[in-house]
């Protein structure tokens, strides 16, 4: 067996420590210092440097970073606008959450590294309405940074100045969709956008815009301080890094991760999770957030996370909501639990997802109420079919991916539950 | 102008036409819900998805902006596969209730049935989503939140035509409905226009609902005769009774828009009693019926009898600016140029009557009538009489002994219109003679010395020149009853019987003559008045 | 006719500050009126609208999208247990129960006392530390029934 990568600790190396939550601990232990050197650095070097890094979303599409930021048209005479993405609302992630809860500064940093390299002032952090505890904490935060002179007109004593506040959602998953959150923040209803035109161009009040994960946000101090080659030395070689993996469900240390890219996904279940509780045996994980295909026990053996990995063992690295099931899980059961979310949150606003996502819910109760029909598994996958591919936003195949892996990995379960 | 490739022809497209654009103009329907030509674009519909060579995922016609070498099929299986989804998602929560739907027949649902459904319902009754019905909005619309497929053309609409924004989305996912707040009636004058563009039966007209099959009814090209716009419309009627008018497009002029009041303009044709016959007043003062010819004899031999008397210049011809162009032509024709006649208008409710004056930045005008420019083109505004007024003032002078008056009241009232028809009544009243030519009866109508019933909007064909002097021809959508003749056609008469050649059978006779003598309308032809009509000079 | 309290009115006119177009202050708006009037009825829809210049189908439109923003009345303490795979893996299923048990009301409904009232709702963000659910802008974690039933005497007792 080969030895398991030495692991870096960059988001959550001060998770732990007291106070850390504080801008007194936060610069004791070394915060804004990146600030301090990005605000020496031209604009146009600190973008090359994120792209350097290999850093990508780590919101769930794992879009290079670097890249998103350069699409930004530079001197055009609107406002850009940076907007955090920390509506975390994938089940199975509470990654962002813990970052905020207890190192909210290191977000404020990113953040304010990332506003000077693409010439914004002023930014949101567009936080999901139910963790409002968090925004309370995010927001003790930007006043202290406001009164340490490190945000406001003049950002640490250099001519840039710099806003961010803090807007709270109030219920809505679509809305962690970048042109959905867009439109939630304009004070609409959160209908995702036709692309194109990208925000890159005609975001925010029709004026280019970058939305970027908290998580991604948050790597940025560390990428400054250290170079871009420290970062990408981390990881493999597409996968740069290290990334956050928030398990739950059947492990005996459900929490949250910092792992190098790469890391063997069994191991980690086993070494840092704790490994399946209660002694029973694995039957399927779900690696990514609700949105990503089920992959069986037997399909996780020697699988590596990282972005390249996961797709090529037929899943995705999504958000890092890993989401681990015991040989007692009942997949219907489960299926339905997922479909009846995306029913739920389905925006309504184009056709396939809108009745799509509801009429699998409700194939899925009937079946596991007893009642269903053999040709409803066959039916299920027909949906997912109908769906895919044909939405205005990713929500409606983020259905059909547990539909379809669910259904064809767990067959017999379900027709099992089935009359005739 | 970029070419590109749909279902293996090369077309050109415009600069920034959309797919679904370009297909149009060359005459391939790309099936669509929420698309609208006169609406901003939404895209949420999902019916229009077509295949285009080196995009991976089929992508929204409406949505895509045509590029130079564009390789695009709307035809292929695997479009076909995704429209028939959309719908069968678009028909799983929807009732089905055709048998009692007045959609029903032009209904986009059955139509892309037909087309490419032809599924079998997969869904039991029991789990579809349950909405209201039977909801009003107000004197237009009724809606129906099960039958809507959410497409948005009605919020688009008032959101972006009438900037009233009274509907709306509520909930989410497959909850969404739509309406008002608190169910609040629509009250914008524009509102029927939403029963047009639903492309269901969720938004049906309070006016029509359950009064006739669409599929029993006869359409008739028109033009609106509700005010001096011109809006481009379609009658559609059976059995000699309208049921409906609905617009036509016309960019031009209307787009796909009609306000409410001219939508419902037709009922006021049957809101009163038609005058039949001819009636003439005898020696006894008493008005009998006559025949045209006994009517056309003595009008003409009596108004000589009269300009003999006390010259031509004690005639007065007074036009109604509701009548049509070839009306109101051979009307100059014959009181003007046949019995030399040189006192002419047609102004009824106001001294500066400005035709141009919008009653609002959308469609309406003040000017109620359909054709005031035409009247003006024809030389019937007479500077010195300054109107009806001027003209009951001549007559009580008695410088004016006699007046041929055609009269049709506004399709669209007024508060003023009282107070106008008492004017009518006055000037008929003062007059030493008169022929009235009306369809309808009226108080002033024992006062006329001959009363010919003629017909009103829709019952003839002709032109109408609307307010920016545009040209437009207007079908006939139903006989008249009775005896009552075209205006044209009793002037047709008038002359013949003056001893004037009278060469015309037919309103398009009339209008070839009209563009021979007026110089204004010398380059028009009858083709050129079709949508979107012609500016004259 | 309700008006926001003058506090209120100072958060309200903060909360316009942050944003460079009055539009963008609707959600936080909305949020405020919920805090100060319970719930966003057709009238707080009609007033937020008269004062932001907006017709009430435009305010209610965009509220009733949100599922935090209440559209019927909840109780002093409203209840949101999360449904979601890792709660309901962790058995979330008996912790509803509980509650409907300790209330005596089904989900959306008041108690009669009018302090409390449940819903169960999506991903909370608590899957490690599942099942959780959410009272105000507090949350209660690794839920038993036995947690429930104190939890709810507690705030009963408050």
């Amino acid at each position: 067996m080969p030895a398991l990568p030495v692991m870096t600790k960059i988001l959550l190396a001060n998770i732990d420590k007291p106070d850390q939550a504080s801008i007194a601990k936060y610069r004791e232990r070394g915060g804004y210092k990146a600030l301090e050197k990005a605000l020496a650095m031209e604009q146009t070097a600190l973008i090359d440097e994120v792209k350097a890094s290999g850093l990508r979303g780590r919101g769930g599409a794992g879009f290079p970073t670097g890249m998103k930021w350069s699409f930004v048209p530079r001197n055009t005479n609107k406002p850009t606008y940076l907007l955090c993405n920390a509506d975390e609302s994938e089940p199975g992630t509470f990654k962002d959450r813990i970052l905020m809860e207890r190192d909210p500064h290191m977000l404020i940093e990113g953040m304010a590294i990332a506003c000077y390299a693409l010439n914004c002032h002023l930014s949101y952090i567009y936080i999901r309405g139910e963790y409002e505890f968090v925004a309370n904490t995010q927001q003790k935060a930007l006043d202290e940074a406001y009164e340490a002179k490190i945000l406001g007109p003049s950002v640490m004593g250099k001519d840039f100045a710099l806003d961010i506040f803090v807007h709270l959602g109030q219920g809505a998953y679509i809305c962690g969709e970048e042109t959905s959150l867009i439109e939630s923040l304009e004070g609409n209803r959160g209908y995702p956008r036709i692309k194109p035109p990208f925000p890159a161009t005609h975001g925010f009040l029709a004026s280019p815009t970058v939305v970027n994960n908290v998580e991604t946000l948050a790597a940025l101090p560390w990428i400054v301080q250290n170079g871009a080659a420290a970062y990408a030395a981390i990881g493999t070689e597409k996968s740069k890094g290290t990334k956050l993996f928030s398990v739950s469900g059947h492990v005996a240390k459900p929490g949250v991760y910092e792992v190098d890219l790469g890391y063997p996904l069994l191991d980690f279940i086993n070494k840092e999770a704790g490994g399946v509780a209660n002694g029973r045996k694995l039957k399927a994980v779900i690696p990514g957030g609700s949105s990503v295909p089920v992959m069986t026990a037997a399909e996780c053996e020697g699988v590596l996370l990282d972005y390249e990995s996961l797709l090529k063992a037929g899943s995705m690295l999504g958000s890092g909501g890993m989401i681990v099931l015991d040989e007692t899980t009942s997949m219907p059961e489960t299926l339905s639990v997922i479909a009846d979310f995306y029913a739920h949150e389905s925006c309504g606003q184009c056709t396939p997802c809108r009745e799509g996502t509801g009429w699998a819910a409700k194939i899925l109760k009937n079946i596991i109420a007893g009642e269903g029909k053999r040709s409803d598994v066959d039916l299920l996958l027909k949906i997912a079919d109908m769906m895919e591919g044909k939405t205005i936003c990713p929500l409606a195949d983020a259905d059909v991916m547990p539909i379809r892996s669910f259904v064809t990995k767990f067959r017999s379960e379900f027709e099992d539950l089935c009359s005739n | 102008m970029p070419k590109f490739t749909l279902n293996g022809q090369e077309i050109e497209a415009k600069a920034g036409q959309t797919i679904i654009q370009a297909a149009e103009d060359h005459g391939v329907e790309i099936p669509h819900y929420c698309y609208h030509a006169d609406l901003p674009i939404d895209g949420n519909c999902r019916m229009c998805l077509v295949d285009v060579e080196k995009m991976p995922k089929l992508t929204p016609a409406c949505t895509t902006l045509v590029n130079e070498g564009m390789v695009v099929r709307s035809e292929n299986e695997r479009v076909k596969q995704a429209v028939r989804g959309v719908l069968e998602f678009l028909l799983i929560n929807h009732p089905v209730d055709c048998p009692v739907c007045d959609q029903a027949g032009e209904c986009r649902l059955q139509d892309y049935y037909m087309v490419y459904g032809l599924h079998t319902s997969e869904i039991p009754l029991g789990m579809k989503v349950r909405k209201r019905k039977v909801i009003d909005l107000g004197p237009m619309v009724v809606l129906d939140q099960e039958r809507c497929v959410l497409c948005s053309r009605c919020i688009r609409f008032f959101e972006h035509v009438t900037e009233t924004g009274e509907m709306q989305f509520f909930g989410r996912g497959d909850h969404v409905a739509i309406g008002t707040f608190e169910d609040r009636p629509l009250n914008n004058p524009y509102s029927g226009n939403v029963v047009d563009i639903c492309p269901v039966g969720a938004l049906t007209s309070r006016d029509f609902r359950f009064k006739c099959r669409v599929w029993f009814l006869h359409a008739t090209d028109s033009i609106c005769g509700g005010c001096s716009t011109g809006c481009a419309v379609r009658i559609d009627h059976r059995d000699g009774a309208i049921f409906r008018m609905i617009p036509r497009r016309n960019p031009e002029v209307n787009r796909s828009w009609l306000c409410d009041e001219g939508r419902l303009s037709f009922h006021e044709l049957n809101k009163t009693e038609r005058i039949s016959r001819p009636l003439m007043k005898g020696r006894d003062g008493v008005q009998a019926p006559v025949t045209w010819e006994e009517a056309v004899r003595s009008i003409d031999a009596r108004l000589k009898e009269i300009r003999a008397a006390n010259g031509a210049g004690s005639i007065l011809g007074f036009a109604s600016p509701s009548a049509t162009n070839e009306g109101l032509f051979l009307f100059k024709r014959y009181v003007g140029d046949q019995l030399g006649a040189t006192q002419f208008d047609f102004r009824v409710d106001s001294e500066d009557k400005n035709v141009l004056e919008e009653e609002d930045q959308i469609l309406r005008h003040f000017d109620k009538h359909p054709n005031s420019t035409g009247a003006i083109k024809l030389g019937l505004m007479s500077k010195e009489l300054g109107g009806i007024d001027g003209a009951i003032e001549a007559a009580r002078a008695g410088q004016i002994k006699a007046g041929v008056v055609i009269y049709f009241p506004p399709l669209v009232r007024r508060a003023c219109d009282e107070e106008v028809e008492g004017r009518v009544f006055e000037l008929i009243d003062v007059l030493e003679y008169s022929v009235v030519l009306a369809a309808h009866k009226s108080e002033w109508q024992t006062a006329a010395s001959v009363v010919l019933p003629v017909t009103p909007w829709s019952e003839e064909e002709g032109t109408y020149t609307n307010f920016e002097g545009r040209v437009q021809f207007a079908g006939k959508a139903i006989d008249a009853g009775g005896d009552a003749l075209a205006v044209w056609e009793a002037f047709a008469m008038l002359l013949h019987a003056s001893g004037a050649e009278s060469p015309w059978m037919s309103a398009e006779d009339v209008f070839a003559s009209l563009t021979e003598h007026v110089p204004a309308y010398r380059e028009v032809t009858l083709d050129k008045t079709r949508l979107p009509g012609v500016i004259v000079g | 006719m309700i008006q926001f309290t003058e506090e209120a009115k100072r958060r309200y006119q903060t909360i316009l500050s942050h944003y460079p177009e009055r539009r963008a202050a609707l959600l936080p708006v909305l949020t405020l009126a919920q805090r100060e009037f319970g719930w966003i009825s057709q009238e707080v829809a009609e007033y937020i609208g008269r004062l932001m210049r907006y017709p009430p189908s435009d305010v209610l439109s965009v509220a009733t999208f949100y599922t935090m923003l209440h559209k019927k009345p909840a109780g002093k303490y409203h209840i949101d247990i999360c449904k979601n795979v890792s709660c309901w893996l962790m058995g979330v299923n008996p912790c509803v129960d509980e509650i409907k048990r300790q209330l005596g009301v089904e989900r959306r409904d008041v108690t009669a006392d009018g302090k409390f009232s449940w819903d169960t709702t999506e991903c909370l963000g608590s899957c490690g530390t599942a099942p959780a659910m959410q009272i105000g802008d507090r949350y209660y974690e690794n839920l038993t029934p036995k947690s429930v039933a104190e939890i709810i005497e507690n705030l009963r007792n408050e």
